[in-house]
């Protein structure tokens, strides 16, 4: 399977041939951690464009879509397969408590876990005590945080505070989101970032673990 | 106080038609906020709205009173009247989410891919008609019904603020096409049909269009209220790209406008998310007749310099300002607002979007006073 013709694929908007190629690959033998990889790479040129403009939203979210797709078709040979831990990072991810939306969550968590991070994800209306616990099994270094109404601002702040009497603040990054979220917000709450877009946060992760970044 | 020589009907008209008003029009979006204020939880309110009614009269006049009531109470659809949105489930607080959670809609698919060829054949109404029990498991009479109580309760209830001198802001709210649309689909299916199937898309929403018109009139017609609310977020450059937006948003915006406009009405387009790429084309509805009123996701800045002159703009202060900000800061950004928004006539100060429920009440206050009180540079 030629790699650009993958690629042109999902920048293409075009699942169904991503689809055809990624199943045909494997039928003839390819390395399933290959076709991943150049996935993965599909998915980090369609955030570059998003971040130059040149793809929108509704780009994310369709590869995004394709992403997944693709995933669950090599996942049997992934896991069958498994060489260990190559994931570039982890991250704990929730809407907190007061607020049950998901939806920029659930493309930010798309495009992070394309891009080769691990993300435990917690769902909505999530309590502070649910996220320590999380980081703590994990040991993840990130936790975000998205909201797109205000209650969730007393959550963040609440949970933030717990991070603290934990002694996990200083090892943790928190970056918040969220059409609601604002610079005034992340002073507010005590986070260390604040974001309206998904490939930035994905930077700011990258930026917190260097040495793993893909 | 700024002396007051018009009345708030007056105020609110000159602003729309762009001419210089004796003041800023002022008014917060509320309906949460105003039960909080008011010592209720949100799901007494949702099962009581003689209550929900009170709350919002007695925090409008807890607050000094300004220009528009946003709404008299909580209502789901917006108001009733048939299908002018998508008939999407609404949690309720105490019933379907906890006592004092706020209302949110249940985003689920009401239909599929292979129904869009059923809606272009039929148009929106009448696939409802065929669709909605079907999808829902309740009879679409059942559905009307409701939405005409709640349009019953909603008559009354304007005429009983009209009486004390408050005007309710809208006689209709209706979706825009791709709002209706991908409230149906999800945002995520949604998205993939406008990549994988555009032509089923736009045959679908073509048939449509005139139905959503339609209910709104019906609506417009009982209500008496010369404003129709447009719902829009999801078809703005925040999420797609202009070419989108120019095949499956603004041929109907255009649409509803020559249709709102032609009635004598008002079109309020409530735009969410950040539309500074496609405000230019507003620019090419009639002048002084509509009202772009934004979230403080779009620069309301830019979107003086591309609408001065043309369009009332309404906005914006911030839920996160009001919800943390000091009242100085809340002051101080209301007058920036008036002096550069507001710069020449066609500024509403209004909140970005809903007031937050838990907006601090002073923070409120000083915006509504700074209207009243603050004249502005120009």
């Amino acid at each position: 399977m030629s790699k650009s013709i993958l690629k042109d694929a999902f920048l293409g908007m075009r699942r169904q041939e991503a689809i055809d190629l990624v199943e045909k690959g494997l039928r003839s033998g390819a390395d399933p951690f290959t076709i991943l990889k150049e996935c993965r790479q599909a998915m980090e040129e369609v955030g570059k464009r998003f971040e130059t403009g040149e793809f929108f939203l509704s780009e994310l979210i369709y590869s995004a879509e394709v992403f997944k797709a693709v995933s669950s078709i090599l996942e049997p040979d992934l896991t069958s397969n498994w060489p260990g831990d190559e994931s570039k990072g982890v991250v704990v991810f929730g809407t907190p408590r007061g607020d049950v939306h998901d939806l920029g969550k659930n493309i930010v968590i798309t495009m992070m876990r394309a891009q080769g991070l691990t993300v435990h994800d917690l769902g909505v209306d999530v309590p502070p005590e649910r996220f320590i616990e999380r980081l703590q099994e994990t040991e993840a270094p990130i936790l975000a945080l998205s909201a797109l109404i205000t209650p969730a601002f007393i959550s963040m702040r609440e949970t933030i505070s717990l991070l603290v009497e934990e002694g996990l603040r200083k090892n943790t990054l928190v970056i918040i989101g969220g059409g609601v979220t604002t610079e005034l917000v992340r002073k507010e709450v005590g986070a260390d970032a604040q974001t309206l877009d998904p490939t930035e946060a994905i930077k700011l992760c990258r930026r917190y673990i260097p040495d793993r970044s893909v | 106080m700024i002396p007051e020589t018009m009345s708030r009907q007056e105020r609110f008209e000159a602003a729309v038609a762009l001419e210089m008003p004796d003041r800023v029009p002022v008014m917060p979006l509320m309906t949460a906020f105003a039960v909080h204020c008011q010592g209720l939880t949100q799901g007494e309110a949702w099962r009581d709205p003689d209550k929900s009614f009170k709350a919002m009269l007695d925090t409008f006049n807890d607050l000094g009173g300004f220009d528009k009531l946003y709404k008299p109470n909580l209502y789901w659809p917006m108001i009733g009247g048939k299908l002018c949105s998508a008939p999407a489930r609404n949690l309720i607080p105490g019933r379907d989410l906890p006592e004092d959670a706020l209302n949110q809609i249940d985003e689920k698919e009401l239909f599929t891919r292979e129904d869009y060829d059923r809606l272009a054949a039929l148009g929106w109404n009448a696939f409802w008609d065929e669709h909605y029990e079907k999808m829902s498991g309740r009879s679409i009479e059942r559905l009307i019904s409701t939405q005409n109580r709640l349009l019953d309760r909603y008559i009354k209830e304007v005429e009983a603020c009209h009486s004390q001198g408050i005007f309710p802001l809208f006689g209709a709210s209706v979706d825009s096409s791709i709002m209706a649309f991908s409230m149906c689909r999800t945002l995520t299916q949604f998205t993939m049909d406008l990549y994988e199937v555009p032509d089923k898309v736009k045959a679908a929403m073509d048939a449509s269009c005139d139905d959503l018109i339609q209910n709104a009139l019906d609506v417009i017609s009982l209500t008496k209220i010369p404003l129709v609310f447009i719902v829009l977020e999801r078809g703005s450059g925040f999420y797609y790209r202009l070419d989108i937006f120019e095949q499956f948003e603004w041929p109907y915006l255009k649409r509803y406008v020559d249709a709102f406009v032609s009635e004598g009405l008002t079109p309020w387009f409530h735009f969410d998310t950040d539309w500074v790429l496609n405000l230019p084309y507003l620019r090419q509805l009639p002048r002084g007749k509509c009202v772009c009123d934004l979230d403080s996701m779009t620069d309301i800045f830019k979107a003086k310099e591309i609408l001065d002159g043309h369009m009332c703009i309404s906005g914006d202060v911030p839920a996160s300002l009001l919800t943390l900000g000091a009242p100085e800061k809340v002051r101080d950004y209301c007058q920036r607002l008036i002096d550069e928004v507001g710069k020449g006539g066609g500024f509403f100060l209004t909140t970005g979007c809903e007031c937050p429920v838990d907006a601090k009440f002073e923070n409120v206050k000083t915006m509504i006073d700074v209207a009243k009180t603050y004249k502005g540079k120009s």
